[in-house]
Protein backbone atom coordinates (compact mmCIF):
# COMPACT_ATOMS: atom_id res chain seq x y z
CA UNK A 1 0.00 0.00 0.00
CA UNK A 2 2.90 2.31 0.96
CA UNK A 3 5.00 1.69 -2.71
CA UNK A 4 5.08 5.00 -4.61
CA UNK A 5 3.36 4.45 -7.79
CA UNK A 6 3.19 6.97 -11.00
CA UNK A 7 -0.65 8.30 -11.58
CA UNK A 8 -0.06 11.47 -12.72
CA UNK A 9 1.79 11.79 -16.23
CA UNK A 10 4.22 14.39 -17.57
CA UNK A 11 1.76 16.06 -20.08
CA UNK A 12 -1.17 16.11 -17.38
CA UNK A 13 1.41 17.75 -14.77
CA UNK A 14 2.66 20.47 -17.18
CA UNK A 15 -0.60 21.12 -18.62
CA UNK A 16 -1.65 21.70 -14.76
CA UNK A 17 0.74 24.24 -14.11
CA UNK A 18 0.86 25.57 -17.56
CA UNK A 19 -3.18 26.39 -17.21
CA UNK A 20 -2.73 27.63 -13.60
CA UNK A 21 0.48 29.50 -14.56
CA UNK A 22 -1.39 31.40 -17.88
CA UNK A 23 -4.42 31.93 -16.14
CA UNK A 24 -2.78 33.44 -12.91
CA UNK A 25 -0.39 35.47 -15.62
CA UNK A 26 -3.81 36.86 -17.73
CA UNK A 27 -5.19 38.12 -14.87
CA UNK A 28 -2.42 40.65 -13.46
CA UNK A 29 -2.28 41.90 -17.21
CA UNK A 30 -5.43 42.42 -18.18
CA UNK A 31 -5.95 46.27 -16.90
CA UNK A 32 -2.82 47.90 -18.66
CA UNK A 33 -2.93 48.13 -22.11
CA UNK A 34 1.15 48.20 -21.79
CA UNK A 35 0.35 44.47 -21.00
CA UNK A 36 -2.06 43.52 -24.06
CA UNK A 37 0.42 41.52 -25.87
CA UNK A 38 1.36 39.57 -22.79
CA UNK A 39 -2.39 39.00 -21.67
CA UNK A 40 -2.92 37.75 -25.82
CA UNK A 41 -0.08 35.28 -25.18
CA UNK A 42 -1.19 33.92 -21.92
CA UNK A 43 -4.48 33.92 -23.19
CA UNK A 44 -3.60 31.51 -26.20
CA UNK A 45 -1.82 29.74 -23.60
CA UNK A 46 -4.32 29.06 -21.53
CA UNK A 47 -6.82 28.18 -25.14
CA UNK A 48 -4.05 25.50 -25.34
CA UNK A 49 -3.86 24.03 -22.38
CA UNK A 50 -7.38 23.42 -22.17
CA UNK A 51 -7.61 22.14 -25.46
CA UNK A 52 -4.54 19.78 -24.81
CA UNK A 53 -6.36 18.81 -21.41
CA UNK A 54 -9.49 17.99 -23.88
CA UNK A 55 -7.68 15.78 -25.63
CA UNK A 56 -6.22 14.07 -23.04
CA UNK A 57 -9.03 13.47 -21.29
CA UNK A 58 -9.99 11.21 -24.37
CA UNK A 59 -6.15 9.41 -25.20
CA UNK A 60 -4.25 9.83 -22.47
CA UNK A 61 -3.02 7.37 -19.46
CA UNK A 62 -5.72 5.80 -17.69
CA UNK A 63 -5.93 8.59 -14.60
CA UNK A 64 -5.83 11.18 -17.02
CA UNK A 65 -8.87 9.94 -18.93
CA UNK A 66 -12.70 11.07 -18.16
CA UNK A 67 -13.64 8.23 -18.46
CA UNK A 68 -11.98 7.49 -14.66
CA UNK A 69 -14.47 10.40 -13.71
CA UNK A 70 -17.44 7.62 -13.38
CA UNK A 71 -18.55 9.06 -9.85
CA UNK A 72 -22.83 9.49 -9.27
CA UNK A 73 -23.82 11.63 -7.14
CA UNK A 74 -24.53 8.72 -4.50
CA UNK A 75 -20.27 8.20 -4.81
CA UNK A 76 -20.07 11.65 -4.76
CA UNK A 77 -22.30 11.84 -1.12
CA UNK A 78 -20.46 8.71 0.52
CA UNK A 79 -16.95 10.52 -0.31
CA UNK A 80 -18.71 13.82 0.93
CA UNK A 81 -19.92 12.19 4.27
CA UNK A 82 -16.17 9.78 4.60
CA UNK A 83 -14.58 13.53 4.57
CA UNK A 84 -16.47 14.92 7.63
CA UNK A 85 -16.41 11.51 9.37
CA UNK A 86 -12.26 12.24 9.34
CA UNK A 87 -12.14 8.73 7.27
CA UNK A 88 -11.27 9.85 4.05
CA UNK A 89 -11.68 7.46 1.85
CA UNK A 90 -8.59 7.44 -0.62
CA UNK A 91 -8.58 7.37 -4.38
CA UNK A 92 -5.42 6.70 -6.55
CA UNK A 93 -6.32 9.56 -9.27
CA UNK A 94 -8.93 11.94 -9.38
CA UNK A 95 -11.15 11.89 -6.63
CA UNK A 96 -15.04 11.84 -6.39
CA UNK A 97 -15.39 15.95 -6.92
CA UNK A 98 -13.05 15.77 -9.53
CA UNK A 99 -16.33 14.83 -11.16
CA UNK A 100 -17.75 18.49 -10.35
CA UNK A 101 -14.55 20.72 -10.71
CA UNK A 102 -12.82 19.36 -14.10
CA UNK A 103 -15.63 20.04 -15.90
CA UNK A 104 -16.79 23.44 -14.22
CA UNK A 105 -12.87 24.85 -14.44
CA UNK A 106 -12.79 23.52 -18.30
CA UNK A 107 -15.60 25.01 -18.96
CA UNK A 108 -15.53 28.24 -17.40
CA UNK A 109 -12.05 28.33 -18.89
CA UNK A 110 -13.67 27.54 -22.92
CA UNK A 111 -15.85 30.53 -22.22
CA UNK A 112 -13.34 32.79 -20.55
CA UNK A 113 -10.82 31.58 -23.70
CA UNK A 114 -13.78 31.99 -26.69
CA UNK A 115 -14.95 35.43 -25.41
CA UNK A 116 -11.55 36.63 -25.26
CA UNK A 117 -10.81 35.48 -28.21
CA UNK A 118 -14.26 36.98 -29.83
CA UNK A 119 -13.49 40.51 -28.08
CA UNK A 120 -9.97 40.92 -29.53
CA UNK A 121 -11.60 39.90 -32.60
CA UNK A 122 -14.29 42.03 -32.87
CA UNK A 123 -17.23 39.73 -32.61
CA UNK A 124 -19.93 40.63 -30.86
CA UNK A 125 -18.98 43.78 -28.98
CA UNK A 126 -20.07 45.41 -25.44
CA UNK A 127 -22.00 42.00 -24.15
CA UNK A 128 -18.93 39.96 -25.54
CA UNK A 129 -16.12 41.77 -23.59
CA UNK A 130 -18.89 41.32 -20.49
CA UNK A 131 -19.20 37.75 -20.69
CA UNK A 132 -15.49 37.45 -20.95
CA UNK A 133 -14.89 39.60 -17.64
CA UNK A 134 -17.61 37.77 -15.99
CA UNK A 135 -16.72 34.47 -16.98
CA UNK A 136 -12.84 35.07 -15.55
CA UNK A 137 -14.12 36.60 -11.97
CA UNK A 138 -16.26 33.10 -11.88
CA UNK A 139 -13.25 31.34 -12.95
CA UNK A 140 -11.12 33.09 -10.39
CA UNK A 141 -13.99 31.97 -7.54
CA UNK A 142 -14.06 28.25 -8.95
CA UNK A 143 -10.30 28.46 -8.95
CA UNK A 144 -9.99 30.09 -5.20
CA UNK A 145 -12.88 27.13 -4.12
CA UNK A 146 -10.47 24.39 -5.60
CA UNK A 147 -7.17 25.10 -4.08
CA UNK A 148 -9.08 25.46 -0.66
CA UNK A 149 -11.06 22.04 -1.41
CA UNK A 150 -7.40 20.93 -1.83
CA UNK A 151 -5.57 22.30 1.09
CA UNK A 152 -8.69 20.99 3.09
CA UNK A 153 -8.98 17.74 1.44
CA UNK A 154 -4.80 17.27 1.79
CA UNK A 155 -4.99 18.01 5.95
CA UNK A 156 -8.42 15.60 6.17
CA UNK A 157 -6.75 12.62 4.46
CA UNK A 158 -2.77 13.75 5.89
CA UNK A 159 -1.47 13.27 2.38
CA UNK A 160 -0.01 15.65 0.50
CA UNK A 161 -2.05 15.89 -2.73
CA UNK A 162 0.54 18.80 -3.94
CA UNK A 163 3.26 17.25 -4.66
CA UNK A 164 2.59 14.24 -6.67
CA UNK A 165 1.58 17.03 -9.28
CA UNK A 166 4.90 18.03 -9.72
CA UNK A 167 6.55 14.27 -8.90
CA UNK A 168 3.79 12.40 -10.60
CA UNK A 169 3.87 9.96 -7.22
CA UNK A 170 1.81 8.98 -5.17
CA UNK A 171 1.27 6.15 -2.16
CA UNK A 172 -0.72 3.64 -3.52
CA UNK A 173 -1.24 -0.14 -4.38
CA UNK A 174 1.15 -1.66 -6.99
CA UNK A 175 -0.32 -2.31 -10.50
CA UNK A 176 -2.88 0.48 -9.86
CA UNK A 177 -0.55 3.25 -11.20
CA UNK A 178 0.08 3.87 -14.84
CA UNK A 179 3.28 2.32 -16.52
CA UNK A 180 4.80 4.95 -17.95
CA UNK A 181 4.64 9.17 -17.91
CA UNK A 182 4.68 10.09 -21.29
CA UNK A 183 8.10 11.78 -22.24
CA UNK A 184 7.35 12.03 -25.63
CA UNK A 185 3.96 13.98 -25.31
CA UNK A 186 5.56 15.79 -22.61
CA UNK A 187 8.10 16.98 -25.20
CA UNK A 188 6.05 17.95 -28.02
CA UNK A 189 3.89 20.30 -25.52
CA UNK A 190 6.77 22.10 -24.25
CA UNK A 191 7.93 22.66 -28.13
CA UNK A 192 4.29 23.75 -28.79
CA UNK A 193 4.98 26.35 -25.93
CA UNK A 194 8.43 27.57 -26.98
CA UNK A 195 7.04 27.69 -30.60
CA UNK A 196 4.55 30.10 -29.03
CA UNK A 197 6.32 32.09 -26.53
CA UNK A 198 9.70 32.43 -28.44
CA UNK A 199 8.91 34.42 -31.41
CA UNK A 200 5.89 36.34 -29.14
CA UNK A 201 8.67 37.39 -26.58
CA UNK A 202 11.29 38.61 -29.27
CA UNK A 203 8.69 40.58 -31.18
CA UNK A 204 7.65 41.94 -28.08
CA UNK A 205 11.14 42.80 -27.61
CA UNK A 206 11.76 44.42 -30.80
CA UNK A 207 8.44 46.66 -30.10
CA UNK A 208 9.82 47.69 -26.85
CA UNK A 209 13.31 48.76 -28.44
CA UNK A 210 11.46 50.65 -31.11
CA UNK A 211 9.55 52.48 -28.97
CA UNK A 212 12.03 54.35 -27.79
CA UNK A 213 12.65 55.89 -30.06
CA UNK A 214 8.96 57.04 -30.56
CA UNK A 215 8.59 57.48 -27.10
CA UNK A 216 11.62 60.39 -27.55
CA UNK A 217 9.89 62.34 -30.14
CA UNK A 218 5.81 61.90 -28.51
CA UNK A 219 7.77 63.59 -25.42
CA UNK A 220 9.49 66.53 -27.08
CA UNK A 221 6.60 67.04 -29.27
CA UNK A 222 4.11 66.75 -25.87
CA UNK A 223 7.00 69.52 -24.29
CA UNK A 224 7.05 72.16 -27.15
CA UNK A 225 2.70 71.85 -27.37
CA UNK A 226 3.11 71.77 -23.27
CA UNK A 227 4.69 75.45 -23.83
CA UNK A 228 2.72 76.77 -26.44
CA UNK A 229 -0.65 75.78 -23.86
CA UNK A 230 1.38 78.20 -21.31
CA UNK B 1 -48.89 36.53 -24.71
CA UNK B 2 -47.24 35.54 -21.45
CA UNK B 3 -44.27 36.25 -22.83
CA UNK B 4 -44.85 39.08 -24.83
CA UNK B 5 -44.18 41.50 -21.11
CA UNK B 6 -41.33 40.04 -19.79
CA UNK B 7 -39.73 40.97 -23.44
CA UNK B 8 -40.85 44.37 -23.62
CA UNK B 9 -39.58 44.62 -20.66
CA UNK B 10 -35.70 43.17 -21.34
CA UNK B 11 -36.11 45.35 -24.60
CA UNK B 12 -36.97 48.74 -22.14
CA UNK B 13 -34.37 47.79 -19.94
CA UNK B 14 -31.87 46.94 -22.57
CA UNK B 15 -32.49 50.06 -24.05
CA UNK B 16 -32.32 52.15 -21.22
CA UNK B 17 -28.74 50.57 -20.41
CA UNK B 18 -27.63 50.59 -23.86
CA UNK B 19 -29.06 53.95 -24.71
CA UNK B 20 -27.18 55.36 -27.75
CA UNK B 21 -25.93 58.72 -26.56
CA UNK B 22 -24.49 61.75 -28.56
CA UNK B 23 -21.35 63.35 -28.00
CA UNK B 24 -23.02 66.38 -26.96
CA UNK B 25 -24.62 64.31 -23.85
CA UNK B 26 -20.84 63.35 -23.10
CA UNK B 27 -19.78 66.81 -23.30
CA UNK B 28 -22.76 67.98 -21.12
CA UNK B 29 -22.01 65.32 -18.48
CA UNK B 30 -18.63 66.22 -17.74
CA UNK B 31 -19.11 70.14 -17.90
CA UNK B 32 -21.81 68.63 -14.67
CA UNK B 33 -18.95 66.87 -13.43
CA UNK B 34 -16.18 69.28 -13.73
CA UNK B 35 -18.62 72.34 -12.11
CA UNK B 36 -19.23 70.28 -9.33
CA UNK B 37 -15.27 69.06 -8.30
CA UNK B 38 -14.58 73.26 -9.04
CA UNK B 39 -17.33 75.95 -8.69
CA UNK B 40 -14.86 78.02 -10.69
CA UNK B 41 -15.27 76.16 -14.23
CA UNK B 42 -15.00 78.32 -17.18
CA UNK B 43 -16.13 75.51 -19.90
CA UNK B 44 -14.07 73.30 -21.78
CA UNK B 45 -11.23 74.26 -24.31
CA UNK B 46 -10.40 72.57 -27.89
CA UNK B 47 -7.03 74.26 -28.01
CA UNK B 48 -5.98 72.56 -23.96
CA UNK B 49 -7.87 69.48 -25.19
CA UNK B 50 -5.42 68.89 -27.94
CA UNK B 51 -2.43 69.59 -25.72
CA UNK B 52 -3.32 67.54 -23.08
CA UNK B 53 -3.99 64.92 -25.85
CA UNK B 54 -0.46 65.01 -27.74
CA UNK B 55 1.57 65.63 -24.54
CA UNK B 56 3.26 62.61 -22.87
CA UNK B 57 2.74 63.71 -19.23
CA UNK B 58 6.29 63.41 -18.16
CA UNK B 59 5.63 59.72 -19.11
CA UNK B 60 6.90 57.94 -22.40
CA UNK B 61 3.25 57.54 -24.14
CA UNK B 62 0.58 59.97 -24.73
CA UNK B 63 -3.09 59.68 -26.15
CA UNK B 64 -1.33 59.94 -29.68
CA UNK B 65 0.70 57.00 -29.18
CA UNK B 66 -2.38 55.30 -30.04
CA UNK B 67 -4.70 57.63 -31.57
CA UNK B 68 -2.15 59.93 -33.54
CA UNK B 69 -1.32 64.03 -33.23
CA UNK B 70 -4.60 63.70 -35.43
CA UNK B 71 -7.66 61.21 -34.25
CA UNK B 72 -9.74 62.16 -37.08
CA UNK B 73 -7.56 59.02 -39.05
CA UNK B 74 -6.86 55.63 -38.25
CA UNK B 75 -4.64 54.77 -35.57
CA UNK B 76 -2.56 51.68 -34.61
CA UNK B 77 -2.05 50.42 -31.01
CA UNK B 78 1.74 50.79 -30.05
CA UNK B 79 2.10 48.13 -28.02
CA UNK B 80 -0.18 44.99 -30.36
CA UNK B 81 0.04 46.93 -33.85
CA UNK B 82 -3.87 46.33 -34.28
CA UNK B 83 -5.86 49.37 -35.57
CA UNK B 84 -8.23 51.56 -33.88
CA UNK B 85 -10.99 53.45 -35.67
CA UNK B 86 -10.91 57.42 -35.77
CA UNK B 87 -11.68 58.88 -32.29
CA UNK B 88 -13.38 62.14 -34.35
CA UNK B 89 -16.68 61.90 -34.22
CA UNK B 90 -17.21 63.15 -37.16
CA UNK B 91 -14.99 60.50 -38.40
CA UNK B 92 -16.50 57.80 -36.71
CA UNK B 93 -20.24 57.96 -35.96
CA UNK B 94 -19.83 55.14 -33.41
CA UNK B 95 -17.56 57.51 -31.21
CA UNK B 96 -19.28 58.95 -28.03
CA UNK B 97 -22.20 57.37 -28.32
CA UNK B 98 -21.97 54.55 -25.27
CA UNK B 99 -21.03 55.64 -22.27
CA UNK B 100 -19.98 52.00 -20.55
CA UNK B 101 -17.62 52.04 -23.81
CA UNK B 102 -16.54 55.82 -23.30
CA UNK B 103 -15.94 55.31 -19.91
CA UNK B 104 -14.38 51.94 -20.07
CA UNK B 105 -11.53 53.26 -22.01
CA UNK B 106 -11.27 56.81 -20.53
CA UNK B 107 -10.18 54.74 -16.87
CA UNK B 108 -7.56 52.49 -18.93
CA UNK B 109 -6.11 54.93 -21.69
CA UNK B 110 -5.49 57.55 -18.89
CA UNK B 111 -4.35 55.09 -16.10
CA UNK B 112 -1.72 53.75 -19.49
CA UNK B 113 -0.42 57.53 -19.75
CA UNK B 114 -1.11 59.67 -16.92
CA UNK B 115 -0.61 56.97 -13.92
CA UNK B 116 -4.28 58.68 -12.71
CA UNK B 117 -7.80 58.68 -13.69
CA UNK B 118 -8.63 61.91 -15.83
CA UNK B 119 -10.36 64.95 -14.96
CA UNK B 120 -13.81 65.56 -16.27
CA UNK B 121 -11.89 68.95 -17.22
CA UNK B 122 -9.14 66.64 -18.93
CA UNK B 123 -11.87 64.93 -20.58
CA UNK B 124 -14.46 67.59 -21.59
CA UNK B 125 -11.17 69.17 -23.13
CA UNK B 126 -10.25 66.51 -24.98
CA UNK B 127 -13.70 65.49 -26.37
CA UNK B 128 -14.49 69.31 -26.67
CA UNK B 129 -11.24 68.96 -29.40
CA UNK B 130 -12.53 65.47 -30.89
CA UNK B 131 -15.47 67.27 -31.59
CA UNK B 132 -14.19 70.28 -33.65
CA UNK B 133 -12.08 67.88 -36.02
CA UNK B 134 -13.42 67.95 -39.20
CA UNK B 135 -13.61 63.79 -40.99
CA UNK B 136 -10.58 62.92 -43.32
CA UNK B 137 -12.20 60.15 -43.98
CA UNK B 138 -14.90 59.17 -46.71
CA UNK B 139 -16.16 55.95 -45.56
C1 LIG C 1 -2.05 51.97 -25.80
C2 LIG C 1 -2.87 52.57 -26.82
C3 LIG C 1 -3.80 53.70 -26.42
C4 LIG C 1 -3.46 54.89 -25.82
C5 LIG C 1 -2.09 55.38 -25.39
C6 LIG C 1 -4.70 55.62 -25.68
N1 LIG C 1 -5.74 54.90 -26.18
FE1 LIG C 1 -7.68 55.44 -26.24
N2 LIG C 1 -8.20 53.62 -26.99
C7 LIG C 1 -7.34 52.61 -27.27
C8 LIG C 1 -8.06 51.42 -27.64
C9 LIG C 1 -7.46 50.06 -28.00
C10 LIG C 1 -9.43 51.77 -27.56
C11 LIG C 1 -10.63 50.85 -27.81
C12 LIG C 1 -10.76 50.35 -29.18
C13 LIG C 1 -11.65 51.21 -30.00
O1 LIG C 1 -12.65 51.73 -29.46
O2 LIG C 1 -11.35 51.38 -31.18
C14 LIG C 1 -9.48 53.16 -27.18
C15 LIG C 1 -10.65 53.87 -27.02
C16 LIG C 1 -10.72 55.17 -26.55
C17 LIG C 1 -11.96 55.87 -26.29
C18 LIG C 1 -13.35 55.28 -26.51
C19 LIG C 1 -14.27 56.09 -27.34
C20 LIG C 1 -15.62 55.45 -27.47
O3 LIG C 1 -16.51 56.11 -27.95
O4 LIG C 1 -15.78 54.29 -27.12
C21 LIG C 1 -11.61 57.10 -25.81
C22 LIG C 1 -12.55 58.21 -25.36
C23 LIG C 1 -10.17 57.15 -25.75
N3 LIG C 1 -9.66 55.98 -26.22
C24 LIG C 1 -9.44 58.25 -25.30
C25 LIG C 1 -8.07 58.22 -25.05
C26 LIG C 1 -7.36 59.27 -24.34
C27 LIG C 1 -7.98 60.54 -23.78
C28 LIG C 1 -6.06 58.88 -24.27
C29 LIG C 1 -4.92 59.59 -23.55
C30 LIG C 1 -5.08 59.80 -22.12
C31 LIG C 1 -5.96 57.59 -24.94
N4 LIG C 1 -7.19 57.23 -25.39
C32 LIG C 1 -4.78 56.88 -25.09
C33 LIG C 1 -5.96 52.67 -27.20
C34 LIG C 1 -5.23 53.72 -26.64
Amino acid sequence: MNDRILVWDLPLRIFHWVLAASFAGAFLTAESERQRDLHLLLGYTFAGAIAFRLLWGLVGTQHARFSSLRFGPAAIARYLRSLLAGRPERHVGHGPIAVLMIPLLLGLGLVVAGSGWATYAEFGGEWMEEVHEIAAVAMLVAVVAHVLGVIAVSLLQRENLVLPLLSGRKAGAPGSGIRTSRPLVALLLVAALAALWLPGLAARERRLAARGTTAAVAVEVGGERANHGD
Amino acid sequence: MRVAIPIAAALALGAITARAERPADFEARFAAEARTADPAFAGFSAERGRAFFTNAHGGDWSCASCHRNDPSVVGEHIVTGKRIEPLAPSANAARFTRPASVAKWFQRNCNDVLQRACTAQEKGDVLAWLMTLPAKETR
